[in-house]
């Protein structure tokens, strides 16, 4: 069976198109299943973590996965970030260095995350400079979404990511996909709320609210996204995050919502980050003492 | 033997990143057992290069819904941090604080959360209240 996939960028349309291939090929088992590529002239190469969240879950299904007739620029930055190494192409050297390389993780993997986030942003001298205080808040926010994602999503397919510099516009996008129970579940198991997708991403944002109860009961939550957000918005950034059926974006210190007409089977969570931002963050304005913090 | 104990992160978790739950986990059950025998504790974050609210929340968090405000403010002391980890704990540590000691805030919370979704329309402005920049 054949389907169709546009250009792939960072944003709503994308993500529904996405979405809208989970749906057609959801049913899918031990069968063949072609993606033809040659309307997708472009492709934002974080989204690979989106994409291949999906594919993964049709080669779960033993499905035999071929992407083909895709335009030469697009196989090329797929070919730069490892992404086509799953599906039977020769990663190339990333010239530039403006890649960072698609992967899988299981939840167990964390130490095996991080490490990847310390080779890929931290130890490569082609990653534009950014200030010591940004470059230490992007990182610990990377590693809250990696975080929030093995104690909410409770995934049993993993977890991906995939990322991409733009050097000339001072950008730097990375995004987490996981394949798990998704926000909306939770928070509708956790709360009873009876809300749409995308207002249950909006209260997984907000602090104190939290659905985390799983491995560590006895754990407090609930600062993860809401640090996460707070970030984004001092960076004047962007966050898009895509759980079931519902979009939840945060730019410009604007928060959009709305809903899908088909569910990402798990959570997405994409930011855009201003490398160029030369600011110190802060938590508190304040200095504080270590005798201040019990 | 009564004496402080001294208890290095980096040596816990084996690493200069400190970012999973399952880390501070390993760090609560130390701190548990050493608060637990009225021992008073000093936790290094000495070669820590990063940490995270999921991280903090299982180390040091969780040890408010185990332990008093009192004992841990008399018993627990933490050195080694820089400015911005301090603030991150503090925050975590107010987090926890409220998620142990009241739970109708959390609630309230929750309500809260639930009454501005019937509000809210399609965008809507906020600005952060804890977070600020300098420079």
């Amino acid at each position: 069976m054949k389907f169709s996939l546009p250009p792939i960028r960072h944003d709503y349309s994308s993500f529904e198109a996405l979405a809208y291939l989970y749906t057609q090929t959801e049913g899918y088992v031990l069968d063949a299943v072609e993606i033809d590529m040659n309307k997708t002239d472009w492709f934002d190469a974080d989204m690979c973590a989106a994409f291949g969240a999906i594919l993964y879950s049709l080669g779960k299904r033993l499905n035999e996965v071929s992407l083909i007739d895709i335009p030469q620029r697009v196989e090329r930055i797929l070919s730069k970030n490892s992404f086509l190494s799953h599906y039977g192409r020769a990663r190339i050297p990333d010239r530039w260095g403006t890649t960072i390389t698609y992967k899988r993780f299981d939840v167990e993997d964390d130490h095996y995350f991080a490490n990847y986030i310390e080779g890929e942003l931290i130890h490569r001298s082609e990653i534009p400079e950014m200030s010591i205080g940004l470059l230490k808040r992007f990182r610990e926010s990377i590693f809250e979404i990696f975080s929030n994602a093995i104690l909410h999503s409770g995934t049993e397919l993993g977890i991906f990511s995939c990322g991409q510099f733009f050097p000339n516009r001072n950008r730097l996008d990375f995004t987490v996909a996981d394949l798990g129970i998704g926000i909306h579940q939770n928070v509708k198991d956790y709360t009873g709320f009876n809300i749409s997708p995308e207002e249950a991403i909006g209260w997984a944002t907000e602090e104190f609210n939290t659905t985390k109860s799983g491995n560590l009961p006895g754990v407090p939550g609930g600062l993860g996204l809401k640090l996460l957000c707070e970030f984004i918005d001092l960076n004047r950034g962007c966050i898009q995050i895509v759980s079931d059926a519902g979009y939840w974006q945060r730019k410009n210190r604007k928060t959009l919502t709305k809903s899908l007409p088909y569910p990402f089977p798990g959570t997405v969570v994409s930011v855009e980050i201003n490398t160029a931002d030369t600011r110190v963050y802060r938590l508190v304005p304040e200095e504080l003492s270590p005798e201040d913090i019990f | 033997m009564s004496g402080e104990i001294k208890i290095s992160i980096f040596e816990v978790v084996g690493s200069r990143l400190c970012v999973a739950s399952d880390d501070g986990q390993k760090v609560y059950d130390r701190l548990d057992v050493a608060l637990k025998a009225n021992r008073i504790v000093t936790l290094s974050f000495h070669n820590v290069t990063a940490l995270t609210s999921a991280f903090l929340n299982a180390a040091i968090g969780q040890l408010y819904g185990t332990f008093s405000e009192e004992q841990i403010r008399a018993q627990l002391k933490v050195k080694d941090m820089e400015q911005d980890d301090l603030a991150l704990l503090k925050r975590v540590v107010d987090n926890a604080k409220l998620y142990f000691k009241d739970p109708e805030r959390y609630e309230q919370a929750v309500e809260e959360a639930e009454e501005n979704e019937d509000d809210e329309t399609q965008s809507n402005t906020s600005e952060p209240t804890q977070l600020r920049f300098h420079g």
